[in-house]
């Protein structure tokens, strides 16, 4: 090691040690550099296109089975029982939310749109069985007997309509009248 | 031959006797004994202000961390986590003291003591200001660099009694860096002694006075002191086992090194003695470099005994945080050495350097009869 190198390591120490610092001074100057977010206090604003959790409008829903059938991982679980005009109507939507990969194959495949990701990604529990989290509030009573006042009422309209005469077929449900 | 003791300035024996004559009500009292409790009193100041220093020391370091590490740091005790170093203080003190089944019981408790004692021991002979020293002996910077020496004795006896292999290598890493280093560390400030004339370092501060109490400081001497100045900042960051340098307590590779066994208060000691020695070696750096307790543009001697003790002790503290602010930057800035580069440092980069500084010096003073740059530009000017 001749002198030359000897000195010109000693000048390079220097002058690395102080970039380095100078870099560090910027840093602790500036309160602006701070990036931590107080997560319970406050919360990240997410993107727009979030895959976070699923959620699924039961409103909206046409219980066309599509989402079942398309998760590659079978997270998804639905019921359903004729409804007063032949439509399916829900009685139990699941979702598995610890097995579910946010793939996003079932929100594209919905023809509704009805199911959708949130931008919700707090979903921790104590137990697997709260991540299956269920969408259809009411119980299958509450549902059966909103069907039947559904056909009740489906059943006087078609009476109603008849009894106007021959007036011109409601094309609106021809199905009404066949339930009587 | 003059007896040595009569140099020592705060001459607790003469204290005593004049506290006597002052309240003749205790006077009864032996004076041993009275000068024994005034001992204990500035002990018990010097052990209350290190703590004190520690404590805040510690908050202020992970502040500084987070700040360049553009984080928020400590905010959860107290507003922006001000006291966050109590609770840490109450956690330690309160936390399990275990120790190993297989280890060594008495060098195990004995090692936090001794790191502790020998980092703090160093306050001893530190001129906070005109009139403020424990004791001001005629050997203290010699003084300092021998009970220094004894935290490497802690550190090896706590990773030998632990009976652990990371701390045992660690240990024996701290042992020879300490060691090595402490050369460096010795042969960079004795040109200060050279300059002063003096190893007391009371009489180190005092012979950089004049010239507004700031370009008479030992840094601006000469090139060779400007430079020494560096290597003694360097060196004693390694000494102290500060962050590119701390080899001992690798947290990557050696868990916590020699303190990986601790727990609770007897890793409070281990850390505490960290500080005490950070703040001893930025002190020393201040005492011996930065003029000390000189006030600028004020004669500290001047101002009568309150606002000249009161005054200088601020200037020279104000010195002193500023350098341990500046080594705890140094530490959130480099990453750690490895140990060949570490050694290949002290012995073949820093030794040499402060010899050569130590012959430059030597040759200055004698050829310029001991004047400094500054004071032969204030010599032109009559």
């Amino acid at each position: 090691m001749g002198l030359r190198e000897y000195i010109s390591d000693i000048s390079e120490a220097v002058v690395t040690i102080a970039k380095g610092m100078r870099i560090t001074w910027k840093y602790g100057v500036d309160p602006k550099e701070e990036t931590t977010i107080f997560y319970p206090e406050e919360r990240m604003v997410m993107p727009e296109r979030t895959r976070g959790f699923l959620f699924n409008d039961v409103a909206r829903c046409i219980v066309c089975n599509m989402c079942v059938k398309q998760c590659p991982i079978d997270c998804i679980t639905l019921e359903s029982i004729k409804g007063a005009d032949k439509k399916n109507v829900l009685t139990s939507y699941k979702i598995d939310m610890g097995r579910c990969m946010h793939c996003g194959l079932c929100v594209e495949i919905c023809p509704p749109k009805s199911l959708v990701h949130t931008d919700g990604y707090e979903g921790s529990s104590h137990t697997r069985e709260e991540l299956i989290v269920e969408f259809v509030e009411d119980d299958l009573a509450t549902i059966k007997a909103r069907i039947a006042a559904h056909a009740a009422e489906l059943a006087k309209a078609a009476k109603a309509a008849e009894a106007a005469g021959k007036a011109p077929a409601a094309p609106a449900n021809p199905a009404g009248g066949e339930k009587k | 031959m003059e007896p040595v003791a009569a140099t020592v300035y705060p001459n607790y024996d003469s204290v005593g006797r004049a506290i006597l004559e002052a309240f003749p009500i205790i006077d009864f009292l032996p004076v041993w004994l009275v000068a024994l409790v005034i001992m204990v009193v500035v002990a018990a100041c010097a052990i209350v202000f290190i703590l004190v220093f520690e404590g805040v020391g510690s908050l202020v370091l992970r502040k500084l961390a987070g700040d360049i590490q553009s984080r928020v740091g400590p905010n959860r005790v107290g507003p922006y986590g001000c006291i966050q170093f109590l609770a840490d203080g109450v956690k330690l003190i309160l936390k399990e003291d275990l120790k190993p089944a297989a280890c060594d019981r008495v060098l195990f408790r004995l090692a936090p003591y001794l790191a502790f004692v020998g980092s703090c021991a160093g306050l001893v002979v530190i001129p906070f200001a005109v009139g403020m020293i424990a004791a001001d002996l005629d050997i203290g910077i010699y003084y300092v660099m021998a009970v220094s020496s004894l935290v490497s004795i802690g550190i090896l006896l706590g990773g030998w009694a632990s009976n652990n292999k990371w701390s045992l290598v660690g240990a024996m890493r701290g042992a020879a860096q300490i060691v090595s280093f402490e050369i460096p560390v010795a042969m960079s400030i004795i040109p200060v002694i050279l300059v002063a004339g003096s190893l007391s370092t009371q009489e180190i501060v005092r012979s950089q006075g004049g010239l507004f109490g700031i370009f008479n400081w030992n840094l601006f001497h000469n090139p060779f002191l400007f430079f020494s100045f560096f290597v003694y900042l360097t060196a004693a960051q390694a000494e102290t086992c500060q962050t590119p340098f701390d080899l001992p307590e690798c947290e990557s590779e050696l868990v916590q090194g020699f303190m990986t066994e601790y727990s609770g208060i007897r890793f409070g000691y281990f850390f505490l003695g960290e500080f005490g020695e950070l703040f001893v070696v930025c002190a020393l750096a201040t005492a011996g470099y930065l003029g000390g307790w000189h006030i600028p543009f004020l004669d500290a001697g001047n101002l009568g005994w309150f606002w000249g003790n009161l005054l200088s002790l601020g200037v020279f503290l104000t010195k002193t945080f500023t350098l341990v602010l500046v080594s705890m930057w140094l530490r959130w800035t480099l990453p750690r050495t490895r140990v060949d580069q570490l050694m290949r440092m002290c012995w073949k980069y820093l030794v040499p350097l402060t010899f050569f500084n130590l012959l430059g010096v030597s040759l200055w003073l004698l050829i310029f009869d001991g004047k400094g740059i500054p004071a032969m530009i204030a010599a032109l000017f009559g």
